[in-house]
């Protein structure tokens, strides 16, 4: 069943006197319960499509369908998980987790029970009480995973959010997000730079093309889980992904 | 602070007080003109025998809290309104920048006229030149948020109220603290400025029978105490708020 469709998405970036047509038609389509990894030459506008399927950007051409409805604005049913966290550095990492909840009316006893359960989840229970300041940028990041799951979206999107993580904090964090997807079903679209993470998460790799950027290609992986980064059968996979980018890559 | 830091304070202030009784045993100028440390001493301890001196001293800073309390609310709801909506700034907030230049001293013939001579007038004159320090504190801070703090928390839910107390005024509240340091700055020489005009109570009336006796201990006297207040509120409350904010929010 398709969750969410992407028609003919053209969106201009705007500068003081010219604009740059960064999105020249984007067109895709995700079934529920896809893992699907956006990958591009940087500056191509991945991030941006990613912002509109969020409702926090709006298209200057085209729509975003959600369960075959418009999108018009920023909905608990789809929500972000930005490359630095933008965890909220007044309040406590539980707080953090229940923020979407408060905002909802939901009272502290269920909001707590709720929390709980992803912190789990995510192991931070025994950061519960931290502030942020206190955490390393893998603990954020696992932070900001359980303040999005804790709002039970029905599509999580994920801008980089492990572009500044050390080596052995992703290769451990690309492996909970598999298990992550695997328990809650949830459909996500995770933008990347890096081609291996795309392929080792994935059950789908868009790749998109320079400025103004189409999907160039829709490649499926078909591959068992979990999948650990080293894994040697994932290289040809990869070489696949680099031989479309590298052309578009040259034109930026 | 380190031990032989306090130490050396300690014997700055030591010669001082030792230079200054030297100068007056000279007898260069009278003891009405240049009274020696003791007799400022000795008037001090008069004016607290009395009780005239806490009076004084808890009559100004009644006045500061309230005038204070007055223009943090008031600094607040108006950096906001400036910091969110364009034509508030464009409009209001040329004219804040104008009024933050005039001293709070040229606010007292108004006070006077408008609210005669009483606690009003005074507190008007102290509020007044505080507010536009928190005002345009409150501007910037809201200004700078990060964008990620709105666009995740407004994901989540947040709208109207709630975003303005649960992300704008804790986002902003680093640069809000520096704000209300100024304010509470610009209202403790405003009290004090407005007390010495209106004549009307307070350690500004106090300057004021002082001078009017040509009993220039007495002068001296509130001087210190008014410098020891300013002193101690800037150094133990707000030094600790700020320190702790700053460090809670990752500043420092």
């Amino acid at each position: 069943m398709t969750k969410l469709e992407a028609k003919n998405i053209v969106k201009y970036f705007k500068h003081d006197s010219h604009q740059l047509k960064a999105l020249g038609g984007v067109n895709l389509e995700i079934d529920d319960g896809e893992f699907v990894c956006l990958v591009g030459p940087s500056g191509c506008g991945k991030s941006t499509f990613l912002r509109i399927v969020a409702g926090l950007e709006t298209p200057d051409e085209g729509q975003i369908l959600f369960d075959g409805k418009p999108v018009t604005a920023t909905g608990p049913e789809r929500i972000m998980v930005f490359q630095e966290g933008a965890l909220f550095p007044w309040l406590r990492v539980q707080d953090n987790v229940e923020f979407g909840l408060k905002m909802a009316g939901i009272p502290k006893e269920e909001r707590s029970q709720i929390s709980k359960r992803y912190l789990d989840m995510m192991q931070l229970t025994k950061f519960a009480n931290s502030y942020t300041y206190q955490l390393s940028t893998g603990m954020k990041q696992r932070v900001a995973i359980a303040r999005a799951l804790v709002m039970d979206p029905d599509v999580l999107l994920m801008d980089e959010p492990f572009a500044a993580l050390d080596a052995q904090t992703r290769d451990l964090l690309l492996v909970e997000m598999q298990l992550i997807w695997e328990k809650t079903k949830k459909t996500i679209l995770f933008v990347t730079h890096n081609v291996s993470e795309a392929t080792v998460l994935g059950t789908k790799v868009a790749v998109f093309s320079n400025r103004p950027s189409k999907i160039k290609k829709l490649i499926p992986i078909n591959y068992k889980r979990p999948r650990l980064a080293e894994d040697e059968n994932l290289l040809p996979l990869q070489q696949d992904i680099l031989s479309e980018l590298r052309p578009e890559v040259k034109k930026g | 602070m380190k031990a032989n830091i306090i130490l050396k304070k300690i014997a700055f202030y030591i010669i001082i007080v030792a230079v200054w009784q030297a100068i007056s045993m000279t007898n260069v100028w009278p003891s009405n003109i240049f009274p020696s440390p003791y007799e400022v001493g000795e008037d001090l301890a008069y004016t607290a025998a009395d009780g005239s001196l806490f009076f004084g001293i808890g009559t100004s800073i009644l006045r500061l809290l309230v005038g204070l309390a007055i223009a943090i609310g008031g600094g607040i709801v108006l950096g906001i309104f400036m910091a969110r909506v364009e034509v508030v700034n464009q409009t209001i907030g040329s004219l804040v920048l104008g009024l933050q230049s005039i001293p709070s001293v040229a606010w007292v013939p108004l006070g006077i006229l408008w609210f005669g001579l009483t606690d009003a007038g005074i507190i008007f004159v102290t509020a007044i030149g505080a507010i536009f320090a928190v005002t345009i504190n409150t501007y910037t801070g809201v200004k700078n948020i990060n964008p990620h703090f709105i666009e995740a928390a407004r994901n989540m839910g947040a709208k109207g109220t709630q975003l303005v107390t649960s992300v704008l005024i804790p986002a902003a509240f680093p640069y809000m603290i520096s704000g209300f340091k100024q304010g509470w700055a610009f209202a403790w020489r405003g009290v004090i400025g407005a007390e010495l005009l209106f004549s009307f109570l307070g350690l500004g009336f106090l300057l004021n029978v002082g001078r009017q006796l040509n009993d220039v201990s007495q002068v001296i006297a509130i001087m210190l105490v008014i410098m020891i207040i300013g002193v101690v509120i800037d150094g133990v409350i707000f030094k600790r708020l700020e320190d702790k904010v700053m460090s809670r929010w990752g500043l420092r």
